[in-house]
């Protein structure tokens, strides 16, 4: 195989593996046809001349051969640097040339030790600057005569003994044998060399950079029919003085198969190619013909964006859209075809299969669902590299409709397949697709299903219904989600499991549904596993984590919302963990893969989280819980270091170094100002700085969301209040608190009844008076607070001696499990809640709560 | 597990009924009971009439549909009859019953034999405590053979499908002293404590339950929904025992609150929160340690938080309105209704006096945690008593628990008053056991 051959197929590492496979089977085929090659000795003739007909076919003519080569090459050997290439091969040439030199002079002098030495490295060589299975021409003369002149040799010898010297009789025996093999090789081109000589050594200057698809089983197959042959022979001419082709039903296959051949060589035109599929495309008459050349085309489209980078051009796009539409409602209209991944090849190119008796299906080989898989991660591609903001974008989105659209129908075609057992339809193809319908479902709010769903549906003819998610569920966004997970659910395993699961978990969290979306996360235990995941995995879980905890906040539910959050925002790294733009990263080197792999990551726009609206919330969850938290430690040493988000903490600090603040223009700045009025009671004024903040309109429903931050914060207020303020009072009334925070008295007796009972403020209601008491003699003096301080870490200390003890000896020493009643962990937990105070009582609490589905993703999601 | 299609209890509370709910869970024997409660309750104590004629009727339909694939077929003859309003229960019931009973006499003669054996003191006190030994010996000596064991298990069954539930239980100890099929013992425990349950027999029930408990732990660890499932059942059915026989409530407390049970409850069964704060809350002042009730009441309070979008009804509801929202008004409303839909409990009718008297303690012990003078007639409305009552009421409490409070007659109130824990106590507090559990712990490095 070529040395560009090779090349293309490292570049190309990134296309899917159905795609490897058809390379391997290429290749494998290719090898096969040297094999045959070998022995069909005598064809050599007609040989040429087909690869003549190849050679056209793909070319207008071989004198444009040379000059395109530079510009192919350069175009497509986007690795290695064109001058490099070419001049290395020049050099290859000339050691090539003084090589045969010297086994030309080592015949002269009869010196075969020299001989085999040269002719080792010739072989050695030449093997580099192999074209397609052909070696230069020089190469084959040089050996052709290197065995003839060993042939007299050998005959001399016979006639003569003389006695060579041991170095010459060793090398001669070491030439003969090898000689022998290594010519067997070459045979065919020998051959031809011994025919015709000149003719031979002439044509060498066009021929010796042409790769050549060798095509013998193709000519085992001409043969019989001469009149087809000569039609074929009659084309091809015709062909190279460049006029057009005429395309007949009877040629297709041979045009499919040289252009599957040619597929991911180097010097294949491909737009040329698909431009004659088109034309194939428009003569093909049965169904068979249709799909294969359908079939074909698609791919050969699909080549065209086989690089890396680059995305298929859209008008590419959108014909293998339009051709796969037709082959899907060829597979339909014409229901004894199907096309099935485990169906064998059809090697006869002269005829085309037709029912047998006992046959139901003709079986084309081929994976519809791979086509539309790759469809998608076009279309995914073009939109990564469209600018968002342009209306190119939304206009390359429309085409998600039509793309959808072919989804489904694929879907339907595997479902009707899959009905029949006998065709052994995979459920992995299956899952594949819906899985694919389901990424392209699961991030829109319902009414946008909705009319993607009755759109692709109407597209369908009536008579069709989907076993799966039948047609009357198009109008229900939610059942339908939850009928394709379910599916995948049952029906898979792995990651399209673990997927399909956090598909509908994100739906979920969309749609409000905060509990069921808990508690699915939390009964999936993805938590703990994610980072076994690949990560386009980690990412979808970084999503729909983020959506779980703006869901929460939209319930109102603070606590959930931050905790829920504090992984992803709290890391400073959310763009990268959601894969929504890369993240300029100052101190370590990033190689270029490592670069373009993160790129290729990237989700396209449409389906991006708002990250400043994520920001503000985590902000604002942040400054709900510890602004209380930062009036309520004060000064006490040992609660200190009680830190909720240190994120939070930070911007905090650093705002209050500013010394001068000027009014807030980002939504960091008004949720900064807000806890600052916070934090010094004006709680009005903090629902100022939080309502002014623009980025709530993007929130559905926002102004419930609003009165929700008023609620909140008048509530954190009058705790916050009461913390600062409680050391200056003796009695408060309740009735001035609820004037001062506007809340119901009701709602401030509550609030003041949770803090005295959870022990947060050393005071007692008066029920007579109405009053709030505040105990004198609480506040502790530094030496006290010390002495608290230094109790607990000493308890702490004592306990992790006994926790480490017992991890060492394996819970086998059961020396420190005192007389508890409990099981297993349960016993933990009890014995920290019984001994240390109320507040570490409310730690383990919050602890056991149910909250905790964060953690695993992070790091492994950008490092991997 | 029956799934019989079974009525409401019919009051104005039905949306708190919890029967429909229970009996998935529960084997059809045990929802027998149930269902005669529900009738029972139907029925005006005064007059002794039926009240609701139709829902009567649905609930005798539903035992017929219950018992129809049992083999009582005396009752469920009756109970067709009265449906039907006939005179003579048709001749099917009479085949049915002929059926059943030869295949009884079927397997009685297949196990005399072995049962036999069993009662004879020579050959019990040759078997040791392998089971597997025990089997050879049989069958060497006395020609025991495993269809024999078998048919043992299958007498127990058909025993209890008649409603003979002690005899089953003697078949099935039996059967699981020599058996060896792992899967059948396995049977044979839960058919046991099913038997045991239905006849009261409370003290092997709650054997049966640890030994339930431990196959569910070891055998199922491997596929946690089948676990899920028999730990569902099992908490259901430990409902028996844990609201009638005084000493399983400790017991019963700790499985569901072991971490297994509480997760289970939290994700398949929401409304055995009723069950579970009620068990706690009437458990007060009963427990040995105080520390252990404090600490489960920490816990009902925690899930009943946490699934209180899941499941609420007004025993939860009381529990989320004091002890999370401190709205003592709720809670006293909540108390109300709370009682009446314990008094339409099967399992809870019994308790709803202790339940409401120990809701009321725990309303005052938070009201005076928090409070630092109260006045006795508001305190009297909120514990639902008469001014008089309460008062006296109070006072016993105060001697009671030795709370630091005063009643002031003069103003009418209640103060109390809350002595603040000395800085000095705490640290001492804290540091109490540092000296031994340092010297445990070098005692345990040393060995």
């Amino acid at each position: 195989m070529s040395r560009f051959f090779r090349g293309g197929d490292d570049s190309s590492t990134e296309s899917s593996s159905d795609e490897e496979e058809l390379y391997s089977t290429s290749e494998e085929e290719e090898e096969e046809e040297q094999e045959e090659q070998e022995s069909s000795e005598e064809e050599e003739e007609e040989e040429e001349e087909s690869s003549d007909d190849e050679a056209g076919a793909q070319k207008k003519g071989l004198s444009r051969f040379l000059v395109d080569q530079a510009s192919s090459e350069s175009e497509e050997s986007d690795v290695e640097g064109t001058t490099k290439v070419k001049s290395a091969k020049d050099k290859r040439f000339e050691e090539l040339e003084a090589t045969i030199t010297a086994i030309q002079n080592g015949q002269k002098i009869n010196d075969w030790g020299s001989i085999a030495n040269e002719f080792d490295k010739l072989n050695r060589q030449v093997v580099k600057l192999q074209d397609g299975g052909k070696a230069p021409k020089s190469y084959i003369k040089c050996i052709t005569e290197l065995e003839d002149f060993l042939n007299e040799t050998l005959a001399k010898q016979k006639v003569t003994p003389k006695k060579m010297n041991a170095t010459n009789a060793r090398g001669l025996n070491a030439v003969k044998q090898r000689i022998k093999k290594n010519n067997k090789d070459y045979q065919s081109q020998i051959d031809a060399f011994r025919q015709d000589r000149d003719a031979f050594m002439e044509s060498d200057e066009e021929e010796a950079p042409l790769p050549k698809p060798t095509k013998v089983k193709f000519q085992d197959s001409l043969a019989p029919e001469e009149a087809a042959d000569e039609e074929e022979k009659g084309f091809a001419r015709v062909d190279k003085r460049g006029k057009a082709i005429p395309f007949s039903p009877e040629s297709i296959q041979k045009h499919l198969r040289a252009i599957l051949e040619s597929r991911g060589r180097k010097n294949t035109d491909r737009l040329e190619q698909i431009r004659i599929m088109e034309e194939l495309n428009k003569v093909a008459e049965t169904p068979y013909l249709k799909i294969r050349v359908l079939q074909t085309l698609v791919s050969a489209r699909f080549d065209l964006g086989s690089g890396t980078t680059t995305s298929m051009p859209l008008e590419h796009w959108k014909a293998a859209e339009k051709e796969l539409r037709a082959l899907l409602a060829l597979l339909e209209t014409h229901k004894d075809h199907v096309v099935i991944e485990n169906a064998e090849e059809w090697d006869d190119d002269e005829k085309t299969p037709v029912l047998g008796p006992d046959d139901k299906y003709i079986k084309v080989p081929g994976s519809v669902v791979s086509y539309i898989e790759r469809l998608d991660d076009e279309l995914t591609r073009s939109l990564q590299s469209i600018d968002p903001h342009t209306s190119e974008y939304i206009e390359r989105l429309t085409d998600e409709a039509s793309l959808y659209n072919i989804i489904l129908q694929g879907l339907l075609y595997y479902e009707t397949i899959q009905k029949d057992a006998s065709l052994e339809v995979p459920q992995e193809s299956l899952n594949r697709i819906i899985q694919r319908r389901l990424d392209h479902v699961y991030f829109k709010p319902a009414q946008v299903v909705k009319i993607l769903e009755e759109n692709s549906w109407k597209q369908v003819s009536s008579s069709i219904d989907s076993t799966i998610t039948p047609r009357s569920l198009a109008g229900d966004a939610a059942k339908l989600v939850h009928t394709l997970c379910s599916y995948l659910f049952e029906n898979s395993e792995g990651i399209i499991r673990a997927r399909a699961m956090l598909c509908q978990i994100y739906f979920l969290a969309l749609h409000d549904e905060y509990y069921k979306a808990r508690d699915m996360m939390l009964t999936s235990h993805l938590q703990e596993n994610i980072a076994n995941f690949d990560i386009a995995t980690q990412i979808l879980y970084n999503r729909t984590l983020v959506q779980v905890g703006l869901c929460a906040f939209r319930r109102g539910l603070v606590y959930d919302a931050q905790h829920t959050l504090q992984d992803i925002c709290g890391s400073g790294r959310q763009k990268e963990l959601l894969a929504q733009g890369v993240m300029i990263q100052r101190y370590s080197q990033v190689t270029p893969e490592q670069e373009r792999l993160e790129k290729q990551r990237q989700l396209p726009f449409h389906m991006h989280i708002n990250l400043e609206l994520l920001e503000c919330v985590y902000l604002t969850c942040s400054m709900l819980l510890e602004i209380p938290l930062l009036a309520q430690t004060g000064s006490s040493p040992d609660i200190k270091k009680r830190v909720i988000s240190k994120t939070y903490r930070r911007m905090l600090e650093y705002h209050e170094r500013q010394i001068f603040t000027g009014p807030p223009e980002n939504t960091r700045d008004h949720v900064m100002q807000a806890s600052k009025a916070l934090a010094a009671g004006e709680w009005k004024k903090a629902i100022q700085f939080i309502h002014s903040i623009k980025i709530w309109d993007l929130m559905p429903s926002a102004d419930e969301i609003k009165a929700m931050l008023a609620k909140q914060i008048q509530e954190e207020g009058l705790r916050t209040y009461l913390f600062t303020y409680a050391p200056f009072y003796d009695t408060l009334a309740i009735e001035t608190l609820s004037s001062m925070f506007e809340l119901d008295p009701a709602k401030v007796a509550a609030v003041v009844s949770k803090m005295i009972n959870h022990e947060e403020l050393a005071a007692a209601l008066d029920q007579v008076t109405e009053t709030v008491i505040f105990r004198k003699g609480v506040e502790l003096s530094r030496l006290q607070s010390l002495a608290l301080a230094l109790s607990d870490k000493a308890s702490a200390l004592i306990e992790t001696n006994e926790r480490t003890l017992e991890v060492k000896t394996q819970g086998s020493a059961n020396a420190f499990s005192r007389k508890d009643g409990r099981q297993g962990g349960q016993r933990g937990a009890g014995q920290r809640t019984g001994r240390g105070g109320a507040r570490t009582g409310g730690n383990t609490q919050r602890q056991a709560g149910g909250t905790q589905f964060t953690g695993g993703a992070l790091g492994a999601a950008v490092r991997a | 597990m029956a799934s019989a299609p079974t009525a409401n209890g019919g009051t104005s509370l039905s949306q708190y009924d919890l029967v429909l709910k229970l009996a998935q869970h529960l084997d059809r024997h045990m929802i027998f009971p149930l269902l005669e409660f529900s009738a029972s309750q139907l029925v005006d104590e005064e007059r002794g009439e039926v009240k609701d004629d139709a829902k009567a009727r649905e609930i005798t339909q539903a035992k017929y549909a219950l018992l129809k694939k049992t083999n009582m077929t005396d009752y469920v003859a009756d109970l067709h009859c009265e449906l039907e309003g006939l005179k003579e229960p048709p001749a099917e019931f009479a085949n049915k019953k002929q059926r059943v009973f030869s295949q009884l006499q079927k397997y009685e003669q297949e196990t005399s034999k072995i049962i036999e054996l069993l009662e004879r003191d020579d050959v019990v006190n040759n078997l040791r405590s392998d089971k597997v030994a025990n089997l050879e010996f049989l069958k060497r000596e006395h020609e025991v053979t495993i269809e024999m064991v078998n048919a043992l298990f299958d007498l127990g069954n058909l025993q209890y499908s008649c409603g003979n539930y002690a005899d089953a239980s003697e078949m099935l100890y039996r059967f699981r002293v020599l058996s060896t099929d792992n899967d059948k013992v396995t049977y044979a425990t839960w058919g046991r404590l099913a038997c045991e349950i239905l006849t009261m027999n409370w003290e092997s029930a709650m054997e049966e339950l640890q030994k339930v408990r431990e196959t569910i732990d070891s055998k199922l660890s491997q596929n946690p929904l089948a676990q899920l499932q028999h730990r569902t059942a099992l908490i259901h059915w430990a409902l028996f025992p844990l609201f009638n026989f005084e000493k399983a409530r400790e017991p019963i407390l700790d499985l569901f609150f072991s971490a297994g049970y509480v997760n289970t409850i939290q994700a398949n069964c929401a409304w055995i929160l009723r069950y579970l704060t009620v068990a706690v809350i009437t458990n007060r002042g009963r427990a040995k340690n105080p520390g252990v009730h404090q600490k489960q009441m920490k816990d009902v309070v925690r899930i009943v938080k946490q699934e209180a979008y899941e499941y609420q009804d007004p025993v939860t509801r009381f529990v989320h309105a004091l002890c999370i929202d401190f709205d003592f008004e709720e809670a006293q409303r909540q108390l109300v209704l709370a009682e009446e839909v314990l008094r339409s409990d099967f399992f809870l009718l019994a308790h709803a006096d202790s339940f409401v008297d120990s809701a009321r303690h725990l309303i005052f012990e938070s009201y005076c945690k928090i409070h630092a003078r109260i006045s006795l007639k508001d305190l009297s409305a909120r514990l639902g008593l008469s001014a008089d009552a309460a008062e006296k009421w109070i006072v016993n409490l105060i001697r009671d628990t030795r709370l630091d409070a005063k009643i002031d007659y003069k103003e009418g109130t209640v103060v109390m008053n809350h002595p603040p824990s000395s800085v000095y106590q705490q640290v001492i507090e804290k540091t109490k056991g540092g000296f031994f559990r340092t010297q445990v712990l070098s005692a345990a490095i040393a060995r």
